[in-house]
This record gives C-alpha cells, structure tokens and sequence, in this order.
C-alpha cells in the first residue's frame, strides 16, 4: 500500500517536475518527433497506402483506411512514448547519469523515483497524443477526416492511465536488462509485436480461440479500439471499460515487482 | 577536536547493533557507533570490511535487517523523512545531475527536501562562494576537474543545512593539492558544528582529521575510540623496523614466534613488527647487537595489519 501511497507525495511529483524542466529546457526540437510523426504516418500509411486499399467495413461501418488508422495512431503514441520514457531515458538516467543515486540521497526513495519516472512517462504519452489529437484536427478541418470530437477529451485520463501502465513495463525491462544492448530483446520480442498486434495499424480478426484471446488480454487492443468507436462513431464502447480495468491491474501488478526488483539493481538488496 | 564536542556530550548520531546481509553473507555483523557535533568519526577498514555498506545504513541508502539509527535523537525506522532532513551525503561516486549546471545541481537538490531549505537562491551562492565555484556556476559538472567535482558534491551535500555529513572516500583519486583543498573546507565544517562521518583508504587523511575512528573488520567493530588510542589497542607501542638482509633474520623470526607475535611484516627489504615496552626490553636485550630503528606506530601500520590478517 506504501507504494501506491506514494504517488501522491511530494518527491515522486519533485522527481517529475526535474524531468519536465530538463524536457522544457530542450522543447524546441524535443517537440519535433510528436508532431512530426504522425503527420508522416498519415501521409504516407494513411493518404499514400490508403489510396490503393478500398474503403472496408468495421463494426458494420464503411471506413476509409486512414479514418480507421487515426485513433490507432492516438493509442500507438501513448504506448511508445510512455514505453520508450520508461525503458531508454530511464535506464540512462539510473545506469549513466547516476540521477537516481543522487536523488535517493534525499528525501526522495526509491518508490518516489520509481513514481517520478511512470507519471513523466504518462504526462509524456499524454502529451504526445495530444498532439497527434490536434493533428488529426487538422486532417478533419482540411476534409481529409470526419470524425467525432465530442468524447475525445473525456478519455484524456484513459490515456494518462494507459501511459502508466505502459511505463510500469518498461520500468520491468530497465530493472532486469543486463545492459542497454539487450533492450534489443523486449523492443523487438514484446513490445513491436504488442504494437502492432493490437489493432492499431490493422484490424486483427479472426475466430481462432488464440487470437480472441489474445485480443480480450491486451490493453493496448481494447484501448484503440475504444479510441477507434469514439472517433468514428461516438460511441462508448466496453472496450473503454476493458482497457481501465486492464491498465489498473498493469499498475496494481507490475510497479510492486518493478520496485523489488529496482531494489536489487540499485540498492544492491537482495 | 572541537569545543563542540565537550559543549555536546549527546551524539548527534548514534546507531546501535546494526546488522546486513547480502545473501548468505553477514556484511556488518552488530556495529555500534557515534558521532557528536563537532566531531570528525573515521571508518577504517580493509577492502570489503563493510565500510560503505554501515554507511549507507546510517543515511538510509539500505534498511538494516536488525538494529537502529537515530539521528539527533530521531530514529530513522520511524521517521525516514525527518531523518533525511537532517542528513547530507557525499557518496564516493559522482552522482550530479548531468542534465543541470554546477548552481542548477545545488538549487534543484534544493527542492528535494521538506521543509525546503529557506532562502535557497541565497544559500546556494553562498556555496559557490565557500566552494570555490563561483566561477564554474553555469558550466556542466562533468566539464570540472576531479577537485572541483568533489567540492560540488560537497556543497550539494550542505544545500539543505543539515547536521550530519556523510563522506564516503571524499578525496579518493585526487591530486594532493586537492586532496588538502577538501581537507581544509571538511575541518571547516567540523568547526562549524557538524557531526561528520568519513570513510578512507587514505591513512594520513584518516590521521588528520579524525577525531575517533572507528576500525572495521569483517563487518564487525575491532576498535573504536581516539586514533592514539586505536593504535595502541591494535597495533601496540612501538614499532621496530630492521633490514631484512641482516644474517640475524632467521633469528629474529624464531624470537617473534616463540614470542607469539606471528611473522614480521614485509614492506620492500625491511621487516617491521609491534612490540610493547617490555616486549622492546626483551627484544634489544635478546638482540642487542642489531641496527634497528623504533618509531611510535602509525594508521598505516593499522591498515597493513589488517590487510595482513585478511590474506
């Protein structure tokens, strides 16, 4: 419970605030990728691919490739970017700068840190698909788009669930890599795959016993496919549902086992 | 030692049967220990003696499996926050934020404690002034010399005003200038008032600035009390040192161990041993013919010793 308790403490929001001010030190060209690559996605996988595919149906609905690729790319940002906050700029930040040993010669401990560093990475994922969020406005306005607006803001804080969720697994790898070469293993073995297969980029579905399953247990699914019915249709769909039950217990699940094994790496406990 | 000490019987750090294992391995094995305001405490001990390990139990970088510290009567188990309030640490590593400046590095250490330390801005130049690093305030830390780095590890240390310093191995891997540099704004700080607590490998530093040591072997405390006293307790009175080459080697090998006191210690081409003052008496009556010299003995006669036992 302590450790759940200390995401609303004072150091884990100081340990944060350092990452935002380093981050807004930098924002000019740290701000490029979020904007950039989604209008690049769109452009290319969206307009450019999508061109060559006919409209097809989804959920009894005739969608264009790029209005069914939009919502994916919102649910795919999230997921990267908290992913990528928690795993890379993490394991830099407690393995080379050695932040971490200095903070935790203060007031702030290692669940503190631990906290710091999930909530930059969600406020991160968050702020990032805000962006690609007001790109796609810009794909509505200029009529390439007609999509519902009106649910959108409301999963604002589905999305900063999600990014917690996700950077409490990448903090899992960044406790048990050996070294930062072998994040090579859990990008390309879980976290490509898990990208993809999630309809986010295209629709995964089929009657095999395995993939519904697969489907049913896979947040990042039912969270772009939530995204995906608000969008398109402005509807609430049980996947919302699915997709903050299944975040909560990411978090109630992996941030325990991310700090005991944290604890090992740089407490050195055993 | 300073006025502090005698102004200030109550210690400002106490932690008392302090116990950590790291696997099957009992790595400080029931330590005691004080420091009072005023008061300089050096931890000595040979490589894996469990120098680092009872420090970083002391400013709550690991939890004790048994035993307790208290700072300024505080204990730690019961109020981490209140007692890291109340700590600085030096740890033997560079641990500065890569991303900031020598002044951003002490301000944002700044926002890590509550109450936040008052006037920050103000005392954060009153640092660099002290520390020497005025000058250096919007470089990067690792663009300073290994000095300068040390003296912002320091300084990031005291940002907060606390009572307690922790130093671990402070002047490791400095030039000598530096080295008394840090010397000098250490003894400062003692004058000034703050328990200090320092490990070294560095004999004559441990000399210089202790004002109890406390000796470390095999996670357990073989000594503790004023440096001469130490010595004594451990090394002995006196300390002969003789040529090595001399004809009456085997002879005085066979005296040292029919006196019970092991084989000599070997250092280049001269032997040296402990005796106390009748052992002294018995020894130049026995030998009285040899060339030896005698000198009161020392912490790097200590160290060796130590070391000795351990291979």
């Amino acid at each position: 419970m302590r450790l759940y308790l200390a995401m609303t403490a004072w150091q884990s929001w100081a340990v944060l605030r350092r990452h935002l001010t380093v981050y807004l030190r930098n924002w000019h060209t740290a701000a490029l990728p979020p904007i950039f690559e989604p209008i690049i996605l769109l452009l290319v996988f969206g307009v450019g691919l999508g061109s060559n595919i006919p409209d097809f149906d989804w959920k009894s609905q005739n969608v264009s490739y790029l209005a069914y690729l939009a919502p994916g790319i919102v649910a795919y940002t999230v997921f990267m970017t908290a992913f990528f906050q928690a795993l890379f700029a993490a394991y830099i930040r407690m393995h080379y700068q050695k932040t971490w040993d200095g903070q935790l010669t203060t007031q702030v401990r290692l669940e503190h840190v631990v906290w710091g560093e999930a909530l930059w990475s969600a406020s991160l994922g968050l702020a990032y698909s805000v962006i690609v969020i007001f790109v796609l406005v810009g794909f509505n306005l200029g009529g390439w788009l007609d999509l519902h607006w009106s649910g959108v803001i409301a999963t604002l804080p589905l999305l900063f669930l999600a990014g917690v969720a996700f950077a409490a697994l990448g903090l899992l790898f960044t406790a048990i890599v050996p070294t930062i070469d072998h994040m090579n293993i859990p990008f390309y073995l879980v976290i490509m795959p898990l990208g993809f297969a999630s309809n986010t980029y295209f629709p995964l579905e089929s009657d095999a016993l395995l993939a519904q399953a697969w489907l049913m247990i896979n947040p990042l699914h039912h969270l772009a496919e939530g995204i995906r019915l608000l969008m398109l249709s402005g509807i609430w769909s049980y996947h919302l549902v699915m997709a903050v039950f299944l975040f909560l217990l990411m978090i109630l699940i992996l941030l325990p086992v991310d700090l005991r094994l944290l604890r090992r790496r740089v407490l050195g406990e055993r | 030692m300073s006025a502090e000490i005698q102004n200030n019987p109550k210690p400002l750090l106490s932690a008392h049967g302090l116990v950590k294992h790291f696997g099957s391995s009992r790595v400080v094995d029931g330590v005691d220990l004080q420091c009072r305001s005023g008061e300089i405490l050096g931890m000595l001990g040979a490589n894996g003696a469990g120098k680092t390990t009872t420090l970083r139990l002391c400013y709550g970088f690991l939890q004790p499996d048994e035993g307790s510290v208290f700072i300024d009567g505080i204990e730690r188990e019961k109020d981490p926050d209140g007692v890291n309030r109340l700590i600085g640490v030096c740890t033997q590593d560079d641990t500065f934020d890569t991303d900031f400046t020598v002044q951003d590095n002490l301000l944002w250490f700044g926002h890590y404690f509550r109450p936040r330390p008052t006037d920050l801005e103000t005392r954060v130049r009153e640092l660099l002034d002290r520390f020497d690093l005025s000058r250096y305030a919007k470089a990067k830390p690792d663009t300073l010399s290994g000095g300068y780095r040390r003296r912002l590890m320091i300084a990031r240390a005291l940002v907060h005003q606390p009572k307690v310093l922790f130093l671990d191995e402070p002047t490791t891997g400095l030039d000598p200038q530096a080295r008394m540099a840090v010397w000098e704004l250490v003894d400062g700080l003692r004058n000034e008032g703050l328990g200090i607590v320092l490990t070294t490998h560095y004999m004559d530093e441990a000399e210089r600035l202790s004002d109890n040591l406390l000796v470390l072997k095999e996670g357990q405390v073989v000594s503790v009390g004023a440096p001469r006293t130490v010595l004594g307790d451990l090394v002995g009175e006196h300390v002969v040192v003789l040529d090595a080459k001399i004809p009456q080697a085997m002879a005085v090998e066979s005296w040292l161990e029919k006196e019970g006191l092991g084989e000599p210690t070997r250092i280049l081409n001269t032997w040296q041993f402990a005796l106390d003052g009748t052992g002294l008496a018995r020894f130049s009556a026995a030998f009285g013919e040899l060339r030896f010299e005698v000198r009161p003995p020392n912490l790097d006669d200590l160290f060796l010793q130590l070391t000795d036992d351990d291979s």
